[in-house]
């Protein structure tokens, strides 16, 4: 069943009275539980589009049916709700609020939330139990500029975990990490979808997309190709990366 | 050089709330320290340029009664210590002699006082500060208090009907009088043509009975003087520039509040250019440490943004100086309506505040942009985080926090970060304490609370100015006591059973340590010694025993315990001095006398108002009703209860208020700058946390409500701050300046629901207001910008 389902999706800008089609026509969809990267040359549309379907920002033409509901047609605080609920959110800077320790940034989101009748303590265990999961416990009552990016990062995958999303979408997650912990954050993404969480993510590393179920290839705002990663655990991590390589260079990578 | 300047114009183009608002910030602060500098020095120099300008001489004498002209001509001519004195003749009037166009009697201060411009012997200066040389018959000019008391305006008639002789007069417009112009003075002087003088002159009742003269002495030796004029009789005032000064004490507690509000100005205004100027180069890490990283010298960077700063600075301050003129001048204009105050330097002292704004700008710009050495280009790498801070300076937990997350960020941002608020509570805490002083001053002066420093309470006070008149003409006690008499039994057929008394003030030749002073001696008529309230001591107990004031103290060396000798006229007293009391008459110089000494109405120098106790216990609407009809029985407006006899006395209650109003407004402003500035700047920096805010499902409304909250708690700080320090401000800032006016030791009206509800609540009011509106802003910040934030 599709959670996710974008239908000729158009984005313009206009700038300095020029007119910047950025996303033309898209249309895809993602499965529950599927893990789908984006990729794309800069300039592409990557992010805009992650954008658009996660409803951060506006559509000019189009619908992106989220769960069965038209995003595009929501106001500003239907959004709101809508992403505080069922949608997560990481980016490749690791902002968090500054002055919050980092196990009360991970709580917030879910304090906001009124999806559950729990009580702060119940939603404290449970950012706990995520930071354990993550194996960030023992930072939880630190400051945001006490840990390391790899840590941070881990921190911001369980804010976005806090409230259960059905999705949860990821702008280059990896994006401002060194190798080890760039592998330490993806083997937690792929652990949460493996869990249940659809993961729809932008990324500009092979390695990192070599771990998703799917890959979208997008260039001038048009999905030019699309990618279905060889599943099963008979099929080697090396051997993924380097069949999604080849493919990526067939078209122009 | 040109590549420092397309940096400068892209940064003024780029943040032009911020900067416009700096460069706001920088004209109201040379508004406020030139005019503020102008006004030190005016006011510092205030009365004694005034009175020198007006030529009062050193030591003032006016005689009044029968006999008064001439009687300082003996002691005029044969006194050493006199270098030159100024004679100027004058007729007493009655508060009933003016009227004004419809017939109305108009209000006026205590004896009225007619005098000739071409007999005057001080100069008078009209509304525009320039010297009344001639008056046209026909034509008058009178105090800025009796034309506001009486709502009237230049070309206006009055007219004055004094023992027979009437005289319709064309009001020119204000007299500004060194001698009688203060409040506490109190007598109402018209300057009038001496073809008009001499028509009063005419009537053989005015010649006879209501001459009177004003001698302005210059002297080296006031103390001389006072001893000299201690034989000398029908004087009803004497005394040195000194006390004439004091007498405009009130004013100038004005114009020293409007002092103290422009170094109040000053002082926030550079807190907050502090805080924008460190703020900015805060937020400026990024670009610092890339023009680091392609090596441009910590020296250039620095003087980049000092270049900055001077420019704003300039034009600032060019625009605050011609804005500090005006500006100026209405802070002193409460203050000038009775005085001429000004220095010759004025647009000098305001030239040089405004350069010293520029000086402090840039003085400050290069001390906060020292912080650009600590800047490292490894900044600009990691968006302004070192990693290097150890200190876990989050205070607050979410889970332990019994509110939502709104109050939860804001109260946690307030306490991790306490020194980012501190200029909101300096500023905020600053102004509100002022407003909050002052709504004590004038709540105080608005009440009986002073009562005391008066005389006794009354139900009722009753002033008729043309009977003291009749008994400083040749009265004596006992056709006081015998009209007193008949007022009560007037009263008692009326329905209204009453006790009515007076206090009078005579002028006894007084010897102490072999020192001769004439001093003013109060003693009630149908009061006791022991009604009244003494600060220190046992109350005097028969006529050998005084009560003095502190002030009589400090002028004459006496204590509790010393002898006193009091000339009663044919009979010389020695009176043991046996308790201190206080009171605001004569500015406190005052011997209280029990009612056995043997006072003679031929020292008579005035009498307080008709004091009306009634017998039968009415309440307090009752009592109102009754001050009505009394009005009506007597035809007389001037029947005060004991608050309004207060704010009589005092005299300068609306003004105070007024000053408050003006203050509170100017506060409001300050509110308003500062708050603005500050969020808007705190926005600009936390623009990264509010979007992620947003991306992860925080609604505009939250968000807004998070800054909302954070500014109405600093605020709310600030202004509970002030509330609490400001009763025990009061006392330490205002007290001094009632003691100057003779009241040492004042109970304040304290009303806390002004204190503590109304005016802290105006203030927060306008914080959240403000706070709310400026947040608003927020709302432009969309949650996709987390991918376009630096």
């Amino acid at each position: 069943m599709a959670v996710l389902e974008v239908k000729d999706l158009c984005k313009t800008y206009v700038v300095n009275k020029r007119q910047n089609n950025v996303l033309k026509n898209v249309n895809f969809s993602v499965k529950e539980g599927e893990m789908v990267a984006i990729m794309g040359p800069s300039g592409s549309g990557k992010s805009t589009l992650l954008y658009a379907v996660s409803g951060m920002d506006g559509v000019t033409g189009g619908s992106v049916l989220f769960d069965g509901k038209d995003i595009t047609k929501l106001k500003s605080k239907e959004l709101a709700a809508l992403r505080l609920d069922e949608m997560g959110f990481i980016f490749q800077q690791m902002y968090m609020m500054k002055n919050l320790t980092i196990l009360d940034n991970i709580v917030l989101p879910a304090i906001e939330s009124k999806k559950t009748a729990e009580s702060k303590k119940e939603k404290t265990k449970r950012g706990e139990e995520l930071m354990r999961k993550l194996d960030i416990i023992e930072v939880a009552d630190n400051d945001i500029n006490e840990v390391s990016g790899g840590q941070l990062q881990r921190a911001c995958i369980c804010r976005s975990m806090i409230n259960k999303p059905k999705v949860l979408f990821a702008d280059e997650p990896t994006g401002a990490l060194n190798r080890t912990a760039s592998n330490e954050v993806m083997n937690e993404l792929v652990k949460l979808n493996q869990e249940g969480t659809t993961i729809m993510m932008v990324t500009h590393d092979a390695k990192v997309a070599a771990k998703c179920s799917r890959v979208l290839y997008i260039v001038d705002g048009n999905i030019k190709g699309e990618y279905n990663s060889p599943t099963g655990a008979a099929v080697q991590e090396k051997e993924r990366e380097r069949l999604l390589n080849n493919w990526l260079m067939e078209l122009g990578w | 050089m040109q590549m420092l300047l397309r940096i400068l114009k892209n940064d003024l183009k780029r943040k032009k709330t911020m900067n416009a608002i700096l460069f706001l910030f920088i004209v109201l602060a040379t508004m406020f320290v030139a005019s503020g500098i102008n006004n030190v020095v005016t006011v510092m120099n205030g009365t004694d340029y005034y009175l020198d300008k007006a030529g009062v001489g050193d030591y003032v004498i006016i005689t009044m009664g029968d006999n008064a002209v001439g009687a300082l001509d003996e002691m005029l001519e044969t006194e050493e210590v006199i270098k030159e004195y100024r004679l100027e003749p004058v007729v007493y009037g009655a508060q009933g002699d003016i009227t004004t166009e419809d017939g109305k009697e108009a209000e006026c201060k205590n004896t009225t006082i007619y005098q000739s411009i071409e007999s005057s012997a001080i100069t008078f200066f009209d509304k525009e500060n320039e010297a009344i040389t001639s008056i046209e018959p026909g034509h008058v000019y009178v105090s800025s208090n009796f034309m506001d008391a009486n709502n009237l305006k230049e070309g206006d008639i009055i007219c004055l009907k004094h023992s027979g002789v009437e005289l319709k007069l064309i009001l020119d417009g204000i007299a500004k009088d060194a001698l009688l112009g203060s409040d506490l003075m109190g007598n109402t002087r018209f300057v009038i043509s001496d073809a008009d003088m001499q028509k009063l002159l005419e009537n053989e009742t005015i010649y006879n009975h209501y001459q009177g003269e004003i001698c302005y002495i210059d002297t080296e030796d006031v103390q001389a003087m006072k001893a000299a004029i201690a034989d000398v009789s029908n004087v009803s005032f004497d005394d040195p520039r000194s006390t004439i000064k004091m007498a405009y004490v009130m004013d100038m507690i004005l114009a020293f509040i409007m002092l103290i509000l422009s170094v109040c100005l000053i002082i926030v205004s550079f807190v907050v250019l502090k805080f924008s100027i460190t703020f900015t180069i805060a937020e400026e890490f990024r670009e610092i440490g890339v023009m680091k990283a392609i090596g441009l010298s910590n020296g250039k960077i620095r003087r980049l943004y000092i270049v900055k700063y001077l420019m704003m600075a300039i034009l600032g301050a060019v625009i605050g100086f011609f804005a500090s003129i005006p500006f100026g001048t209405l802070l002193l204009d409460s203050v000038s309506k009775k005085m001429v105050l000004g220095n010759d330097n004025a647009l000098m002292i305001n030239v040089l505040g405004s350069v010293l704004v520029v000086c402090v700008i840039v003085l400050f710009a290069y001390f906060c942009t020292g912080k650009v050495k600590k800047s490292s280009p490894v900044d600009a790498i990691r968006s302004g985080q070192t990693g290097e801070r150890y200190k876990n300076k989050t205070v607050l937990r979410i889970q332990k926090f019994p509110s939502g997350n709104a109050l939860f960020m804001a109260l946690n941002d307030v306490l991790s970060n306490p020194k980012r608020f501190l200029t909101i509570i300096i500023s905020f805490g600053l102004c509100t304490l002022f407003v909050l002083m002052l709504v004590n001053t004038t709540a105080t002066l608005k009440s009986d609370k002073l009562i005391h420093t008066f005389g006794t309470k009354s139900h009722l006070y009753m002033t008729d100015i043309a009977e003291v008149m009749t008994y400083m003409n040749g009265g004596s006690k006992e056709k006081l006591q015998e009209r007193l008499e008949e007022q009560v039994q007037k009263l008692g057929a009326e329905g209204m059973p009453a006790e009515l008394c007076i206090e009078l003030i005579y002028k006894y030749p007084v010897t102490f340590n072999g020192n001769d002073y004439v001093i003013s001696c109060q003693q009630g008529v149908n009061t006791e010694i022991t009604e009244y309230v003494y600060t220190e001591g046992v109350v005097p107990s028969g006529k050998q025993e005084i009560a003095i004031t502190p002030q009589i103290s400090e002028m004459t060396g006496a204590k509790i315990g010393d002898i006193i000798t009091i000339h009663y006229g044919e009979e010389d007293v020695d009176c043991m001095v046996t308790a201190y009391f206080q009171t605001m008459n004569q500015l406190g110089k005052i011997i209280r006398l029990h009612e056995d000494a043997p006072t003679d109405f031929s020292f008579i120098s005035g009498a307080m108002h008709y004091q009306i106790d009634f017998t039968d216990n009415p309440t307090e609407e009752e009592i109102e009703l009754r001050k009505e009809r009394i009005k009506k029985l007597y035809d007389n407006d001037k029947i005060m209860n004991a608050t309004e006899y207060c704010i009589e006395c005092t005299a300068v209650a609306d003004t105070m208020e007024s000053v408050q109003f003006l203050l509170l407004a100017i506060t409001l402003i300050v509110v308003i700058m500062v708050t603005i500035l500050m969020e808007r700047s705190f926005i600009a920096d936390e623009k990264s946390q509010i979007a992620i805010l947003k991306a992860i499902g925080f609604k505009d409304s939250a968000i807004i409500k998070w800054q909302v909250y954070r500014f109405g708690l600093v605020g709310l700080m600030a202004v509970v701050l002030a509330a609490v320090v400001s009763i025990p401000m009061t006392r330490l800032c205002i007290s001094p300046i009632f003691g100057m006016m003779g009241a040492v030791d004042v109970e304040y009206n304290i009303d806390p629901l002004q204190i503590f509800l109304l005016y802290p609540g105006v203030v927060l009011a306008m914080t959240v207001l403000v706070t709310w509106v400026t947040a608003l802003y927020t709302r432009t910040i969309k949650s996709s910008d987390t991918a376009n934030i630096e």
